[in-house]
């Protein structure tokens, strides 16, 4: 439970953090794609010392070749959103008086952190990958995921005063995009399990039919329950675009896997279709997280009352702050 | 709603873990080529011993060689020759690259100390040669670069311990050594994906890798019955075929082993595996 009691009625998040927030949010999709790109290309331990690269930390132009432009392109980026999750987390001690958003800041912080330390294991110990492999992706997708609840924390929206209506229906909203939140991020991991060959095929196409019921159920009943309302209908029609999207680009990754079977190396269209459905996956969870939490922003579960304002902080009633 | 949080992703390493603490799918389905584990004894030269002689052959149309991208790297591109998968060499009918070893028989029970000249491994035009060889447990595998470019290389074992290690261009050779038999390593240079090279530890010196017309020579074996047996690196785990064979005193044994088209039809053991259920056709 996190609520906003105490809150100064005059006191509003920083527009600028959020907007770091996102800038954070969008770095590390471009670090989510180097890093499919370094698993694409069998590129993961071709610079074979960590934390230093060939016994540097910038290297020449004699070394940035073929697969290693794929692992320390990695590195840099994860170097650059590892010091932007510094400044947020400072930031955000620094101008946040709820006391929730400044402890998420620093998880996230230590989140990068520990998937740094997550990939240095993973070179070190290569003969390991297969199980780094599965930490590697949960702590990268649930960063990712923190990340962008932080920009849905510090945004307008989130603050603005807002009618709220009772989670009507059984299972409720709350509940049902939680459980596919999670669900989501279970079947990513499993999809890694699967690029990392520490397992077969068939517990990433059980998470895909699980995942694909689960985002229709949910989004067909945010619309049905809640379709005028256009903050929990974007969401759920972007989910389910994405969804679309992200079964057509798996099933294209998998005949492009058989059908190359016999190459000598990873070639297009495998490297694109496989890189392309890990980052619409981890945007599939970005927009179920969006989701999760404007539901909890604008709905009441039935047996409470609806108080009419929703996360009015400047009146600063904690049963009616953002319930998380 | 941070301790549900906490809670799904511990149940998300929790499913992970149940997952991949499988079978081991790179398990050797031979159980490689080592003895019973039993304490072994010299066994030395009497004067009886014999020798094997053969050629493996190729049956069918053997598969189009496929063009290999070497466009991330300019050094690799401009090298000469052709940029094409050696993987299936066939040479007027015979195969190249077939480990042929002998297993069973006294072998179990002898210990054979390993040669003091190493086994070279050299990378030249970006590639690995020779791209399949034998090595005795503790025999020294010197590891060169002929290249003017950065390789790293990285065999990828189950019985021995795995190593990943880069080489400068033209560095100083890598020196390494295998403590278990195993059939056959991976081995691999992740800066260039398409390297590839096989490494077969045995605890004898009976082995011997076909040369580009098919032929091998296994020389000095104490009279016995043994299994000999042919691997290819085409396959799931590889392809292998194995025939008896009784060798007398100072006896001279011809083998001839034949692989055809289904037996190199697939990849081979390190690159993209699939659920072979699903495979489509």
């Amino acid at each position: 439970m996190i609520d906003q009691k105490g809150i100064e009625e005059k006191w509003e998040p920083s527009p600028g953090l959020h907007r770091f927030a996102v800038a954070v949010a969008v770095l590390t999709v471009f670090l989510l794609v180097a890093g499919a790109l370094v698993t694409s290309n069998e590129a993961g331990d071709s610079v074979p010392d960590w934390p230093l690269s060939f016994g540097r930390w910038l290297i020449n132009s004699d070394y940035f070749v073929a697969n290693v432009r794929y692992e320390y392109s990695h590195r840099v980026i994860a170097g650059v959103v590892g010091f932007t999750t510094f400044i947020l987390a400072v930031w955000a001690w620094k101008t946040e008086r709820r006391t929730w958003v400044r402890r998420l800041a620093l998880i996230a912080l230590g989140g990068v952190v520990a998937q740094a330390l997550i990939g240095g294991v993973r070179v070190l110990l290569p003969h390991y990958k297969p199980i780094i492999a599965g930490p590697h992706a949960l702590v990268a997708q649930s960063f990712f995921g923190l990340i962008v609840g932080l920009a849905v924390f510090t945004s307008r929206g989130w603050w603005e005063q807002r009618e709220s209506q009772p989670d009507s229906g059984r299972p409720g909203l709350r509940s049902l995009t939680a459980i596919t939140v999670g669900t989501v991020l279970i079947q990513l991991v499993l999809g890694a399990g699967f690029r990392h060959q520490a397992f077969g095929i068939i517990p990433h196409i059980v998470g895909a039919v699980a995942v694909t019921l689960l985002i229709v159920w949910t989004a067909s009943s945010a619309l049905g329950r809640s379709g005028s309302d256009p903050y929990l209908r974007r969401p759920a029609m972007a989910a389910v675009g994405l969804l679309f999207v992200q079964v057509g680009l798996g099933i294209g990754a998998y005949v492009a896997r058989v059908r190359s079977a016999s190459d000598p190396q990873p070639l297009e269209p495998l490297i694109s279709l496989t890189a392309a459905h890990v980052v619409v996956g981890a945007l599939t969870l970005a927009t179920m997280i969006v989701f999760m939490l404007r539901c909890y922003r604008a709905l009441v579960p039935s047996g409470e009352r609806a108080s009419g304002i929703a996360g009015s902080t400047r009146l600063g009633s904690s049963t009616q702050g953002a319930a998380v | 709603m941070i301790k549900k949080l906490c809670g799904i992703s511990l149940s998300v390493l929790a499913v992970f873990l149940i997952f991949s603490c499988g079978p081991n799918r790179n398990g050797n389905k031979n159980g490689g080529p080592g003895g019973s584990g039993a304490a072994k004894k010299p066994c030395p030269a009497t004067g009886n011993e014999g020798s094997i002689t053969g050629v493996v052959k190729f049956d069918g149309m053997p598969p189009a060689s496929k063009k290999i991208d070497m466009s991330g790297e300019a050094y690799c591109a401009s090298y000469p020759g052709e940029k094409t998968t050696d993987d299936v060499v066939v040479t007027d009918g015979k195969l190249a690259n077939v480990l042929v070893y002998v297993t069973g028989g006294k072998l179990a029970d002898c210990s054979f100390p390993a040669p003091s000249e190493p086994v070279v491994l050299d990378q030249q035009g970006c590639r690995y040669h020779p791209r399949v060889l034998g090595i005795q447990v503790g025999q020294t595998l010197k590891v060169t670069n002929s290249d003017d470019t950065n390789h790293n290389i990285h065999p990828l074992p189950v019985k021995n311990g795995e190593w990943n290690q880069s080489q400068a261009p033209k560095g100083t050779p890598i020196e390494k050594k295998f403590s278990n038999p195993e059939i056959l390593i991976p081995v691999k240079c992740n800066v260039h994906n398409w390297m590839k090279a096989h490494v077969g530890v045995l605890d004898h010196p009976f082995f011997a890798v076909t040369a580009r017309d098919g032929t091998f020579t296994i020389k000095g074996l104490p009279p016995g019955q043994y299994t000999l047996v042919a691997w290819h690196e085409r396959g799931d785990k590889g392809t292998e075929k194995t025939a008896s064979i009784t060798i007398g005193a100072k006896e001279s044994k011809t083998q001839e082993f034949t692989f055809g088209v289904g037996d190199v039809a697939s990849a081979g053991p390190t690159h993209l595996k699939i659920e072979t259920a699903l495979v489509l056709p």
